[in-house]
C-alpha cells in the first residue's frame, strides 16, 4: 500500500507549526505519531496536502511529572518508573493500548485526540466506495444509525478515561495564544460527531497536567476487548476516588470506547459525596451508568453486551477502588 | 496377534532435528516471492468489484490505457477460460468474464511503472454493469432462484453440490436407541491468514516460455491451471515455489490473481509483480466454509453407538474450489474414530455471492467433528458415564473396516485417551473444579493423505522424489513437494540422510522448479509425511543398494554382509571393517558413471464401489484426545482457556520439534476459530478484511500446551509415521467447548464463542433457575 | 510522488545517504530502495509486527514510520542483528527450539526479542508475552518463540 503525494514539514517550535498551519489554506493534519493517521492516509481517510510534524519541537515532548508533553511517546511514559509510580491507573491503561510496537511510536496527544473509530470507516477507498461512502469521510449518511446528520464514530482512547479521572487539564496552543481547560472539555458531546473536539483551527495540544489531587487518588482502568492486546476498546472504565479513613471522596467514573467521546458521570458521582460505597450502592451506581449509554452498533462486539458489560465492569472497579471502605 | 519387539531406533528420524531453513529464517535470508526483484518489473494491481452480483455488459479502458505508465489493462474476455482446483468443477476465472460473482471479485487487471500509476489506471476503468439479484443466504439457496450464481447450479439453484449417503439402517437404529442426542452447529467462515500476504512474479521471455514465482503451496495444480487458461504446454511454464510464509490450504487452490499475473507478463513482455493487499487476501479467501450442520446420534443404554444421522449446509461463496470435497468430507469425516455401523448424511454446499471457501487446515472435518464431539459430551451425562468411558466403549478396531468401507489400519486411539486421561489427571480434578472451572475432552480423527489425487489418471505416483549425488559428496534432493513452513524439506532431508547414513549437511533440497523437480502434489490433506516420506525413503534406499555394492567390492564382501554406519559403510564379516562415505560413493561413480536414483508413492488401491466412494479414502488416519482445562468469567463470558494437553497419534513422529510445532500450531489456530475468528458479513459484504479486525489469537491468549505422542508405528507410513499438520487441530475446538460446559454448564453451539454470545447462554441458565455447580 | 530529498541515516551500523520523497515509509525504503528484504511487509497497517526494526534500539513498525522522520537516527534490521558468519545467542535459539516455521514473522519476532533481552536480560514468561504481544505469528502458537526467547535469556540451550 502506497501513501498518497503530501508535503512534510518538521517545525521546531509551536509558532512555526501554527505559521506553516496557516499558510496552507487547502489543509494541514499535524502529525504525532503517525500509528493512528499514517493507516488512516493509507486508507484515504481524510486526506489532506501537508502534514507537520511535531516530533522536532523540543517543548512538546517535555516531562515534568505532573506535566507531560504531547509528543511523549507512550512507551516511554510506561517506562517511567516516576509517573507509573504517582499514575498507577494511567499506566494501567497505557500496558493495555495496542501493542508495544505501537506504543513505541503513538504518542500521549496523538491517544487524546485519536480518530473515532467505525467498521464503516476504518475501511479502505474500495471498500467505502462500494457502499457510497459515510457521513464521516466522503458521503452523506450513516450506516450505522440510518440518518444524514451525526456520525456515530466511537472514540477508542484508552488514555482520556483515565486522566479524566483525575481531573486531569490540557494545555492548547493557538495562533492566538495558549489556554489550559478540563480534559474532558476538549470533546464535543454535542457536536456531530464529526467534529468531536473543540480544538480551534491551527490549534495544537502541546501538554497535559495532572493536578496535584490526582496523586491522592486510588485509580484503575479496565478495558473489555476480544484480544488482550492489538484491540481498541469495546469499553474502557475508569474509576477514581480519594481515600481518606476508609471513606471514599472525590469519585470519579469515566468511560471510552462506547460512544463518540470520552464521558465523565459526575451528575451520578457527586450526589454520592462522602456517603459509604457498600455493596448495593455501588451495583445500583453501575447500574444507573450503565442506563445511562447508548453504545452503537459499529465495533466487533455487539452494543446491547458492551451495555451490560458497562455494568460489570463500573462495579467492578469500583469495587476495586472503594470496596475497602465500605468495611467498617 | 503377537506383540510387536520395541520399534527400531533411528539415527536421526524420531529426534528433534531443527529446520534445515532455520538459520535462513533467522537471519532474514530466507527469500520469499516478494523478496525476488527482476530487472524491468513492473507491478501489477488488481480492479475487484465493488457489486455483490452483476452482470458486465460493457467496460471502458480507453481512458486507463492512455495514462503515462500504464503498459497492459486486461480484462476477463482474453482468458475466459474456467479454472478450479477440482477437475470437475471449472468454475473460477482470473478475471470476471461477463459476470461479477462477490464483492472483491477481479474484474480488470492492469500493469504498470509503479504501484500510484496502476491505482490511477484502475480507478479511470469504467464499467457499466447490470445488477442482479444478490445471493447472501445459503438457506434461500437451495431451491431455485432468479439469476443463480452459476448456470451449473442444481435444478436452476446455488446448490453446488449435494451428497446422500445411507448405511445400514438409520432409522431402525434410532427406533431402537435408548439415548439419541441432537446437535446443531452454526459456525462462522475462517480464514488462514498466512503472515506472507498472496504474490506472485510472472516473466514470459523470448525464447517462449514462461515462468511463474508465485506464494504458492501446490506449484503442480498452479502449473496445470496456467496452462489451461493460457492455452501453453505445461512444458513452457516454469513454476518456481520459494519460501513460502505460511499457507493453511489458502494458497492451494490456483488462485486467479496467479493467472492474471501472468497474463500482464504474457501481456507485456516485461516481468510483473503481483503483490495483494492483506484486504484482497481476505478477498480471495477460500477459508473454511461457513456451515450449519444438524448431528444426531443413536446409541443403546450402556453408550454403543448406534447411528449417525448427519446434515450440513456448507454455504461455498461465490465458486466451487474444493467445495465438492468439503461436501463429502462433512459427512464421511465422521467414520473415525469410533465404530458406528449406520450412517447417513446429506450434505449440501450452496453458492452465495461471497469469497470462495476452500479448504483450511483440517478440511471438512473441524465443524463436523465439533457437533459431534459436543454430542457425545452430552451423550455421556445423559447416560451417567464419563466421557472417556463412552469413547473407549466406540473406538474402532485396528485393521477394521468401516460401514463405508473407509480401510483403518494402524490406530492408538486408546492409547491417546489412557495418556491424555493420565497427564490431566482428569478423574482426579474433574470432580473438584468449582463453578467457572472446567475440564474437557474431545477427540480427532483426519485422513493421513487423500487417496484420491485430483487431476491423475490411477496409477500415476502421487509422489515422486530425485537424487543425485556427484563426486563432492552433496546429496541434492529434487521434488515439488512444498515446504510451506511445516519442515518438510527437513523430513526429507532427514529421511535421505537416515537411509545413506551421512550428515544431515550432506543434503540439500532445492528449492521447487517445475523444469526440475519431479511433480508431487504439494501440502494439502495431510499428505507429505506420509507420500513424500514413502517416496524419498524409496530413492534414498535405491542409492544405498548401490553404494551397498561398490562398499562391498572395496570390503571384500556380499551386499548382504554390508550396514550404513554413520557416514560409512561397515561389516563384521569376516572382521570388522568399513569404508568411510566417499570412497564408496567413488568407487560407485567408476563402475555406475553419474549416480542418481528416483523413488515414487502411490497409495494403494481402497474404498467402496458407491458414487462418492473414494471421498475420505486415505492410505492411513491419525487419531487425537485432548483435555482442555478452561476457566469462564460468569458474568462476562471471557474465557480463559488454560491448558491443553493433547495426545496424538501420527504414528512414530519422525521429527518430535515439528510434530510439537504443529500440534502447538493447530491448537492455536483452533482456540482461534472456537473464540474470536470470524468472517464477519453484513449481507454479501465482509465487515472485517483486516488483521486488526480478524482476530487471530495473541501470544496471551494461548495455553500451555502438553504434547503426548503415542502412536504405535504404521504399517504403511514411512519409518512408521502419519500425518500430524492438520489432525492436530480438530479435537481443540471440541475439549475446550466441553471445558466451557463443565465450568458454568453452557452449550456452545454457535461459534465463535465471543464473550457476548456465552454471557448470554450464562444468563439464560440463570433466569430458567437451572443451577451448576451449585450456582446460579 | 512529491519530491525526494535527500536523507542520512545509519543502517545496521553502516552510514546510508539516500532520497525519500515525503511519503515514503521506511518499509519500502529499506524493501525497494535499499533492497534490504528481510524486513517483511505482512498487512502495511502497523498490525502484525512483521516489519519491525530497530530505530534507535527499540522495536518500531517500519510501515507506519516516515522515512524522512528518522534523518540521523540507528536503524537494525534482520539483517544486522548478527556478527558476519554468525548468530546471536536468540536467533540460535529460534533455530534450535524449532521456533521458526514458515519464516516470515521471525525477523519481526527476533528484533522485538533482542531489545527486550537488551533492556531485561531474565524476563519472566509474562514479560516475555507482554514483549511480544505486537507481533502476530500464525504458525507456531508462539509456544516455540517463548521457549527460544527463554532459552536465550538464560544461557541453557
Amino acid at each position: 500500500m502506497h501513501l498518497d503525494p503530501f508535503e512534510l514539514h518538521r517545525p521546531t517550535t509551536v509558532e512555526e507549526a501554527h505559521r506553516l498551519y496557516a499558510e496552507r489554506p487547502a489543509g494541514a493534519d499535524y502529525l504525532a505519531g503517525g500509528t493512528d493517521l499514517l493507516p488512516n492516509y493509507k486508507m484515504h481517510l481524510n486526506l489532506r496536502p501537508t502534514l507537520i510534524s511535531l516530533d522536532r519541537i523540543p517543548e512538546l515532548a517535555r516531562r515534568d511529572g505532573a506535566r507531560v508533553g504531547a509528543m511523549v511517546r507512550l512507551g516511554d511514559l510506561e517506562r517511567d518508573a516516576d509517573f507509573v509510580g504517582r499514575y498507577p491507573g494511567v499506566a494501567r491503561a497505557l500496558r493495555e493500548i495496542a501493542t508495544p510496537l505501537v506504543r513505541a511510536s503513538a504518542t500521549l496527544g496523538g491517544n487524546l485526540l485519536l480518530e473515532t473509530r467505525c467498521f464503516f470507516f476504518n475501511q479502505s477507498e474500495f471498500w467505502r466506495a462500494s457502499l457510497g461512502y459515510c457521513l464521516k469521510a466522503d458521503g452523506d449518511r450513516c450506516h450505522v444509525v440510518p440518518q444524514k446528520e451525526r456520525c456515530y464514530a466511537t472514540f477508542s482512547g484508552d488514555l482520556a478515561p483515565a486522566l479524566a479521572v483525575l481531573d486531569a487539564e490540557v494545555e492548547l496552543a493557538g495562533p492566538g495564544g495558549r489556554r489550559t481547560i478540563p480534559l474532558l472539555d476538549l470533546y464535543d458531546r454535542a457536536g456531530d460527531g464529526i467534529r468531536r473536539t473543540h480544538l480551534r483551527p491551527g490549534e495544537i495540544l502541546t501538554s497535559v497536567l495532572l493536578p496535584p489531587a490526582a496523586r491522592e487518588r486510588s485509580a484503575t482502568y479496565s478495558k473489555l476487548r476480544v484480544r488482550p492486546s492489538f484491540d481498541f476498546p469495546e469499553l474502557g472504565v475508569a474509576v477514581a476516588a480519594r481515600i481518606v479513613d476508609g471513606r471514599a471522596t472525590e469519585l470519579r467514573i469515566a468511560l471510552g470506547g462506547i460512544e463518540t467521546c470520552p464521558r465523565r458521570f459526575d451528575e451520578l458521582t457527586t450526589p454520592l459525596e462522602g456517603a459509604p460505597l457498600d455493596g448495593p450502592r455501588r451495583r445500583e451506581l453501575a447500574a444507573a451508568v450503565q442506563a445511562a449509554v447508548r453504545p452503537v452498533h459499529n465495533t466487533f462486539l455487539p452494543p446491547d453486551y458492551r451495555r451490560r458489560m458497562v455494568g460489570v465492569y463500573v462495579r467492578r472497579a469500583l469495587t476495586e477502588v472503594v470496596g475497602a471502605t465500605a468495611v467498617p | 496377534m503377537v506383540s510387536p519387539g520395541p520399534p527400531p531406533a533411528y539415527r536421526l528420524l524420531g529426534g528433534r532435528i531443527p529446520y534445515v531453513d532455520g538459520p535462513l529464517k533467522v537471519t532474514g535470508r530466507a527469500e520469499y516471492t516478494d523478496d525476488l526483484r527482476r530487472p524491468g518489473m513492473l507491478v501489477g494491481r488488481l480492479l475487484r468489484s465493488p457489486w455483490a452480483h452483476a452482470r458486465i455488459r460493457s467496460v471502458d479502458l480507453r481512458a486507463a490505457r492512455e495514462i503515462p505508465g500504464v503498459v497492459a489493462v486486461l480484462t476477463g474476455d482474453k482468458y475466459p477460460t474456467p479454472f478450479g482446483v477440482l477437475p470437475i468443477t471449472h468454475d473460477e476465472t482470473a478475471i470476471a468474464v461477463e459476470r461479477a460473482r462477490y464483492i472483491g471479485d477481479i474484474v480488470a487487471a492492469v500493469a504498470a511503472v509503479d504501484e500510484a500509476t496502476a491505482e490511477r489506471a484502475l480507478a479511470a476503468i469504467r464499467f457499466d454493469v447490470e445488477p442482479l439479484r444478490e445471493h447472501s443466504d445459503p438457506r434461500v439457496g437451495v431451491d431455485p432462484v432468479t439469476d443463480p450464481i452459476h448456470a451449473r447450479g442444481l435444478r436452476g439453484s446455488n446448490v453446488q453440490k449435494e451428497v446422500l449417503q445411507n448405511f445400514g439402517d438409520v432409522d431402525g437404529a434410532f427406533a431402537h436407541a435408548a439415548h439419541t442426542v441432537r446437535v446443531q452447529g452454526r459456525f462462522s467462515g475462517v480464514t488462514h491468514a498466512f503472515t506472507e500476504p498472496l504474490v506472485t512474479i510472472a516473466e514470459a521471455t523470448p525464447d517462449g516460455r514462461l515462468t511463474v514465482t508465485s506464494a504458492t503451496q501446490v506449484p503442480h495444480y498452479l502449473h496445470r491451471a496456467l496452462s489451461e487458461v493460457l492455452g501453453i504446454p505445461m512444458h513452457r511454464i516454469r513454476v518456481v515455489k520459494p519460501e513460502v510464509g505460511g499457507g493453511f490450504g489458502g494458497k492451494s487452490d490456483p488462485l486467479p490473481h496467479e493467472i492474471a499475473c501472468a497474463a500482464l507478463a504474457l501481456e507485456t513482455g516485461r516481468p510483473v509483480r503481483m503483490l495483494l493487499d492483506r484486504e484482497d487476501v481476505f478477498y480471495t479467501n477460500h477459508g473454511r466454509h461457513p456451515t450449519e450442520n444438524d448431528v444426531r446420534i443413536a446409541a443403546d443404554r450402556d453408550g454403543q453407538l448406534l447411528a449417525y444421522d448427519i446434515r450440513a449446509l456448507i454455504e461455498g461463496g461465490a465458486w466451487s474450489s474444493f467445495g465438492t470435497v468439503t461436501t463429502y468430507y462433512n459427512g464421511v469425516l465422521a467414520m473415525g474414530p469410533y465404530r458406528v455401523d449406520n450412517f447417513r448424511y446429506h450434505g449440501r454446499r450452496v453458492y452465495t455471492n461471497r469469497p470462495p471457501s476452500g479448504a483450511m487446515r483440517a478440511h471438512g472435518g473441524t465443524n463436523l467433528r465439533y457437533s459431534i464431539e459436543v454430542g457425545l459430551d452430552e451423550l455421556a451425562e445423559r447416560i451417567g458415564i464419563d466421557p472417556f468411558d463412552l469413547r473407549v466403549r466406540n473406538a474402532l478396531a485396528p485393521n477394521s473396516t468401516t460401514v463405508n468401507q473407509f480401510r483403518i489400519t494402524s490406530t492408538s486411539f486408546l492409547r491417546c485417551l489412557e495418556a491424555v486421561r493420565r497427564a490431566s489427571e482428569w478423574d482426579a480434578v474433574r470432580p473438584r473444579l468449582p463453578y467457572g472451572e472446567g475440564i474437557g475432552l474431545g477427540c480427532g480423527f483426519y485422513i493421513s493423505g487423500s487417496n484420491s489425487p485430483i487431476h491423475f489418471a490411477p496409477d500415476i505416483p502421487q509422489s515422486t522424489v530425485h537424487l543425485k549425488v556427484d563426486m563432492d559428496g552433496g546429496i541434492a534432493v529434487h521434488s515439488m513437494q512444498a515446504d510451506i513452513g511445516q519442515g518438510s524439506n527437513t523430513l526429507l532431508a532427514a529421511i535421505v540422510a537416515e537411509v545413506l547414513g551421512v550428515d544431515l549437511e550432506r543434503v540439500h533440497v532445492q528449492r521447487v522448479d517445475s523444469d526440475v523437480s519431479p511433480i508431487d502434489l504439494g501440502s494439502y490433506s495431510s499428505r507429505v509425511t506420509f507420500m513424500m516420506g514413502n517416496a524419498a525413503r524409496q530413492a534414498a534406499e535405491r542409492l544405498r543398494d548401490t553404494l551397498v555394492r561398490a562398499a562391498a567390492e572395496l570390503l571384500a564382501c556380499s551386499p548382504g554382509e554390508v550396514r550404513v554406519g554413520h557416514e560409512r559403510f561397515e561389516t563384521s564379516s569376516p572382521s570388522e571393517r568399513s569404508v568411510p562415505f566417499l570412497d564408496a560413493l567413488h568407487a560407485a561413480m567408476r563402475t555406475e558413471g553419474a549416480l542418481t536414483a528416483s523413488g515414487a508413492y502411490r497409495s494403494p488401491k481402497m474404498g467402496g464401489s458407491y458414487k462418492g466412494a473414494r471421498a475420505g479414502t486415505a492410505p492411513a488416519y491419525s487419531f487425537a484426545a485432548y483435555v482442555a482445562r478452561a476457566g469462564v468469567d460468569p458474568e462476562t463470558g471471557e474465557v480463559s482457556v488454560r491448558k491443553v494437553w493433547a495426545a496424538f497419534d501420527c504414528g512414530r513422529p519422525l521429527n518430535r520439534l515439528a510434530v510439537e510445532g504443529q500440534i502447538e500450531g493447530s491448537i492455536h489456530m483452533g482456540l482461534g476459530q472456537l473464540l474470536g475468528e470470524s468472517m464477519n458479513y453484513r449481507g454479501a459484504r465482509l465487515m472485517n478484511p483486516a488483521l486488526l479486525d480478524y482476530k487471530i489469537l495473541t501470544p496471551a491468549q494461548m495455553p500451555e500446551v502438553e504434547v503426548l505422542l503415542v502412536g504405535e508405528d504404521d504399517p504403511e507410513g514411512p519409518f512408521g509415521a502419519k500425518e500430524a499438520g492438520e489432525g492436530p487441530l480438530v479435537a481443540t475446538l471440541p475439549a475446550v467447548a466441553n471445558a466451557i460446559y463443565d465450568a458454568v454448564g453452557v452449550r456452545c453451539y454457535e461459534l465463535p464463542v465471543t464473550p457476548d454470545r456465552l454471557e448470554r447462554g450464562i444468563a439464560r441458565r440463570r433466569t430458567e433457575h437451572r443451577s451448576w455447580k451449585g450456582v446460579g | 510522488m512529491s519530491s525526494p530529498a535527500p536523507l542520512k541515516l545509519t543502517i545496521n551500523g553502516l552510514p546510508v545517504a539516500t532520497v525519500a520523497p515525503a511519503e515514503r515509509v521506511l518499509l519500502d525504503l529499506l524493501r525497494d530502495d535499499l533492497g534490504l528484504v528481510g524486513t517483511k511487509r505482512g498487512c502495511d497497517l502497523g498490525t502484525c509486527g512483521c516489519c519491525t526494526v530497530l530505530l534507535d534500539g527499540r522495536p518500531t513498525l517500519s510501515c507506519l514510520t516516515l522515512a524522512r522522520l528518522v534523518e540521523g537516527r540507528t536503524i537494525t534490521t534482520i539483517e544486522g542483528l548478527a556478527p558476519p558468519g554468525g548468530l546471536t545467542p536468540v536467533q540460535r535459539a529460534f533455530v534450535e527450539h524449532g521456533a521458526t516455521q514458515c519464516g516470515f514473522c521471525t525477523p519481526g519476532f527476533l528484533l522485538t526479542a533482542t531489545a527486550l533481552l537488551r533492556e531485561n536480560p531474565r524476563p519472566t514468561r509474562d514479560e516475555i508475552v507482554r514483549a511480544i504481544s505486537g507481533n502476530l505469528c500464525r504458525c507456531t502458537g508462539y509456544t516455540k518463540i517463548i521457549e527460544a526467547i527463554e532459552a536465550a535469556s538464560t544461557g541453557a540451550p
